[in-house]
């Protein structure tokens, strides 16, 4: 109780959150997964004008390190931290593993975006700028920001506004658990526009 | 030769062109994918045969046999022929690398050390045309087929070719042979754009994760396998690959 | 139809790493520069984006990067009594083309001669008595010393950021560095590379030998780094896909990512692309050069006057651009007589295989082109030759730099080249092995040399460069006692079977070795040993400098390209400071 109460603002923003779509879990989830469920989604979807971003289909080993580097401090979030300390090594396993296996169907794009602001992003997502010196994100993040296992998480029909956050925390030195500074390097290069663009972009397409 | 006018055989592979990877991933997924693309993964059955476009019926007859010999299929996988390397030979032949690029082609022709490697004047394409005219029509000659020899019979006849010393109509058999190999392990262990490689099995069976490499956390862990499907250049956010055998590896 | 354009201060032949940073360098001094490359221009993006760029069969096996051979092969033959044939397909050394040249391709593995290495005919006689070498031998002084292009070298490096560690600052010997590495004046730019598990097998074998292993200084960088020039880099991910591949990551040191975006943005500088030079215009004392002939791509023909030319076209094309402009006398083996062409050298490469069992995973795949750990004791003369009948000697190392299978599937030896028994072998060893790398030098020889064939032209009608090469007895001995101690290396690491493969005779052209060609124009104090003096400026024709690996009297232990951008730097301190204020000859004859 005393979880739900600490979330306060945040559980009226999940129930008031877009149309979930059909239940398509694969399977009850780990009782670790309960809790989640109350923010990112009875189905991973997400809250995206919250934030918070889509959990379903996201790489199992991607999801893992991240509740780890909550738990450690690595990547700050206080919310965060507090549901990602408690959980055991095992229980953070599980967790990721359920929410790796769910296939929630994405929620609307941004209304907000633009054709050039697509056409922008869609160009630095699959080519990149060299006036930017900034290369393509599907490098690193996939064909068309699908994921790569075990090496870069899914863009694809991820919530636009947590995509600009994260962007702007890693451009702002505030999001650091990012291995060799890559992404650090990448977006210090780009300008509001382009952040904005980007995460329009990715967030048009819609995820398996 | 019988040739086959592409549009009937773009047409016959359906959704074979290589299209924006984001109008594919408008689309549902359920009908992008056409039978001769996708094989199940891992599934051992044998993909249908490719439309041949530079080899007749006789040479793919050949070509295929001799392939799988080279490259056969076991317990650990497929072999040439479940990879498609055939069909992978017949697009290279059929194409840029078919008819000289990448090779010298002035004279004089003088036949030197093997240092000075391959002399003569022959392209790709020339040659296996060359080379297979002479094997088909040798094997005619005493009413046989190389493709109903027993797999002990053709591992022999192979190595006769490799040994050299069988001349095909000017092209020495060794040449032919080098070029037969080196040409059957590209197209097993080429990018799957090029029509080998079906499905990456290849990849799949020795480990190797393909186009997609971005191993900068993963260095540090020695000694674990990297457990991740392979990927290939032509592959979209579905996963599907987009062959499209009518690219040669052109520069 | 020759058009001739108006006249500039410096055309300089060829826009790779030499032609970029001399053009940089001198357009910002405020002279008036046109770069004549003739391949492309190409950036990191487009033209580098993966995942079409991790494509092995275009890149690696179909060569896409380098020189069109179709049109400008070399000819080849071992040995003078033999006729030279074309290389009609590239493989034994594969020069690049396009802007950016070959650095944008390289591995990146960036290493210093060490100080012997630059007098190395004094040192040898000095250590081991004038009789030592085998009567064939060239080998010569530089006529500039390691101490004279230390702080030339230390500039390169830190225009790449190279990421290594230091093995001797100032004469004080550094942990974890390669302790015979003459002294540096700091670290390098950036941090070594991670070590990836071939490495650290290799590492711990070689320390329990009494070995010095190290981590291979590498420009395909560890961390973001902003160079001097102000143009950043970003970390390498070890992504396999280094030599013969262009970074998408703006991670690798190439001319893309290091020097041109200030190149490019100096109105003192012309880049034309899609030029064909020719040859160097000389005038009727044939002791000036009056500019440059080039074909464009559309056939059309121009003359570039210009008050001094420079070539840094590539070691090979340097020599035949002197060969095919008159600039100096060709060398002729028989007699003796002539420079140009003169102490051709190469590389001498060696490996060993250790197979391992398998629960040893190695994931040969994750590396870059200069990720490894490898070491320098049985380099250049940092051990005794004395009995041995050969100098030289070469780094040993675990850097592998790839896994894509279609030219890496390592089998043990015995094993068939085709069927079911080589598939099995593929399977079973292709993830557990680990491929050592023998780098070895090359001595020059009177027999090895450069010159113009008398039969093959190119596609312009010219004659073809002709090479005449076999690896001299020196170093066949070098590698075979070099692959003894790799060999002894990979027993020490536990590995279930360990094979060998020294150089043997003859030098092949139809197997990949390395594009370390060096010599033909070569630098020296002595005219009659040399083609352009210590400063790279051809004797014969004061305005002509020749900056390339073309310079080097024979070739070290080590990649050829950390040495050219330190005398690349250093040649144009001697052009900036001293040849443009007065020009005439910088040494006298």
């Amino acid at each position: 109780m005393v979880f739900l109460l600490a979330l306060g603002a945040s559980v009226i923003v999940a129930a008031a959150s877009p149309k979930a779509g059909p239940e398509s879990a694969k399977r009850p989830g780990p009782a670790a997964a309960v809790i989640c469920q109350s923010c990112h989604g009875a189905n991973g979807e997400g809250a995206p004008a919250a934030k918070i971003p889509r959990l379903a289909g996201q790489s199992a080993d991607y999801l893992d390190k991240q509740l780890r580097d909550y738990a450690s401090g690595a990547r700050s979030n206080e919310v965060m931290q507090n549901f990602a300390k408690p959980l055991s090594e095992a229980d953070r396993a599980e967790v990721a593993a359920y929410f790796a296996s769910l296939t929630a169907p994405s929620i609307a794009p941004n209304p907000r975006a633009t054709d050039s602001q697509l056409a922008r992003g869609r160009q630095l997502a699959q080519q990149g700028s060299e006036a930017e010196r900034v290369q393509a994100c599907d490098n690193c993040h996939g064909p068309d920001g699908s994921g790569v296992p075990r090496s870069a998480p899914y863009l694809a029909g991820q919530s636009a506004d947590y995509l600009a956050a994260e962007l702007q925390s890693w451009r702002e030195g505030k999001r650091k658990n990012d291995a060799g500074k890559l992404m650090s390097s990448v977006v210090q290069r780009l300008n509001d526009a382009d952040v904005s663009a980007v995460s329009a972009y990715f967030s048009s397409l819609g995820a398996e | 030769m019988d040739k086959f006018s592409r549009r009937k055989f773009v047409a016959t592979i359906g959704a074979a062109t290589v299209a924006p990877a984001s109008a594919l991933l408008k689309a549902a997924p359920a009908e992008a994918v056409a039978p001769q693309q996708m094989a199940q993964r891992g599934s051992a059955t044998l993909p249908a045969k490719p439309l041949y476009l530079f080899f007749n019926l006789a040479e793919a007859a050949f070509i295929e046999s001799a392939c799988e010999r080279l490259i056969p299929a076991d317990e650990s996988g497929p072999g040439a022929l479940g990879a498609g390397v055939p069909n992978y030979l017949d697009k290279q032949l059929g194409g840029a690398w078919g008819s000289g690029e990448r090779l010298y082609r002035s004279g004089p022709w003088q036949s030197g050390s093997p240092s000075q490697g391959y002399q003569l004047p022959f392209t790709p394409a020339e040659l296996f045309h060359v080379a297979l005219r002479a094997v088909n029509r040798n094997f005619e000659s005493q009413g046989a087929a190389f493709g109903t020899l027993s797999a002990e019979a053709q591992d022999a006849y192979l190595k006769t070719l490799e040994a050299g010393g069988v001349d095909l109509d000017g092209v020495p058999s060794a040449v032919f042979f080098d070029m037969l190999l080196r040409m059957s392990i590209e197209g097993f262990f080429s990018d799957p754009v090029y029509g080998g490689n079906r499905d990456m099995v290849a990849w799949r069976m020795i480990g190797f994760p393909g186009a997609y490499a971005d191993y900068y956390e993963a260095i540090d862990r020695h000694g674990e396998k990297f457990a991740r499907e392979p990927m290939s250049i032509g592959e979209d956010a579905l996963r599907h690959v987009h062959i499209d055998p009518n690219i040669p590896a052109s520069l | 139809m020759v058009q001739r354009l108006k006249e500039v201060d410096v055309v300089i032949v060829g826009v790779g790493m030499v032609g970029s940073i001399v053009a940089k360098e001198l357009a910002a001094a405020g002279y008036k520069v046109v770069g004549l490359e003739r391949g492309e221009a190409r950036f990191t993006v487009p033209e580098f984006q993966s995942p079409a760029v991790h494509d092995e069969l275009r890149f690696d096996i179909r060569k896409a990067l380098m020189q069109d051979n179709t049109r400008e092969p070399v000819t080849f033959r071992n040995a003078s009594s033999e006729t030279a044939l074309p290389v009609r397909r590239w493989e034994s050394f594969l020069p690049g083309t396009g802007l950016g040249g070959s650095m944008v391709h390289w591995n990146g593995q960036t290493y210093r001669f060490q100080a012997n290495d630059f007098e190395l005919a004094t040192r040898t006689k000095e250590r081991y008595g004038k009789n030592f070498l085998d009567k064939d031998v060239t080998i010569q002084d530089w006529g500039v010393t390691y101490a004279e292009l230390e702080p030339h070298y230390d500039r390169f490096e830190y225009l790449l950021g190279t990421s290594g560690k230091a093995g001797n600052i100032k004469g004080e010997i550094q942990p974890g560095g390669d302790p015979h590495e003459s002294p540096r004046s700091r670290e390098y730019p950036t941090p070594p590379q991670k070590e990836h598990f071939q490495g650290a097998l290799f590492r711990k074998a070689a320390t329990s030998l009494g070995y010095h292993p190290f981590p291979q200084p590498s420009s395909n960088l560890s961390q973001p780094y902003t160079n001097p020039e102000g143009v950043k880099l970003n970390a390498c991910v070890f992504c396999g896909f280094c030599e013969r591949y262009a970074c998408e990551h703006y991670a690798k040191s190439t001319p893309q990512t290091v020097i041109l975006p200030v190149l490019l943005a100096n109105s003192n500088f012309e880049l034309r692309t899609g030029c064909q030079v020719q040859r160097i215009n000389l005038d009727s004392s044939k002791k000036k050069a009056t500019g440059v002939t080039y074909i464009d791509t559309a056939g059309r023909e121009f003359e570039q006057p210009a008050s001094l030319v420079i070539t840094a076209s590539f070691a090979l094309n340097n020599v035949r651009m002197l060969l095919l402009s008159g600039i100096g006398k060709p060398y002729n083996p028989q007699s003796g007589t002539g420079v140009v062409g003169r102490n051709y050298a190469y590389q001498t490469m060696s490996s060993v295989a250790a197979f391992f069992d398998q629960d040893v995973i190695i994931n040969p795949f994750m590396a870059s082109g200069a990720s490894g750990t490898l070491i320098n004791d049985f380099a250049g003369d940092n051990f005794d030759h004395s009995g041995l009948g050969f100098i030289g000697g070469a780094f040993i190392g675990a850097v592998n730099t790839n896994g894509r299978p279609i030219q890496y599937h390592p089998v043990p030896p015995g094993t068939p080249a085709w069927g079911q028994g080589w598939k099995e072998a593929v399977v079973k060893h292709y993830n557990h092995t680990v491929m050592f790398s023998l780098h070895g030098s090359s001595v020059s020889t009177r027999q090895n040399y450069l010159d113009l064939d008398p039969t093959y032209r190119d596609a312009w009608g010219q004659p073809l460069l002709r090479m005449t090469f076999d690896f001299p007895q020196n170093d066949l001995k070098m590698a075979a006692y070099v692959t003894a101690k790799g060999v002894e290396i990979g027993k020490a690491m536990g590995a279930k079977l360990v094979a060998g493969a020294p150089r043997k005779a003859p030098y092949t052209t139809t197997v990949y070795q390395t594009t370390h060609n060096t010599g033909g124009t070569v630098m020296g104090n002595d005219p009659r040993t040399s083609v352009v003096n210590r400063y790279l400026q051809s004797w014969d024709v004061p305005n002509v400098f020749v900056i390339g690996a073309s310079a080097y009297p024979q070739n070290a232990s080590w990649n050829p390209t950390d040495t050219l951008g330190a005398l690349t730097y250093w040649a144009i301190d001697a052009l900036k400071n001293r040849y443009l204020k007065n020009p005439g000859r910088l040494v006298s004859a």
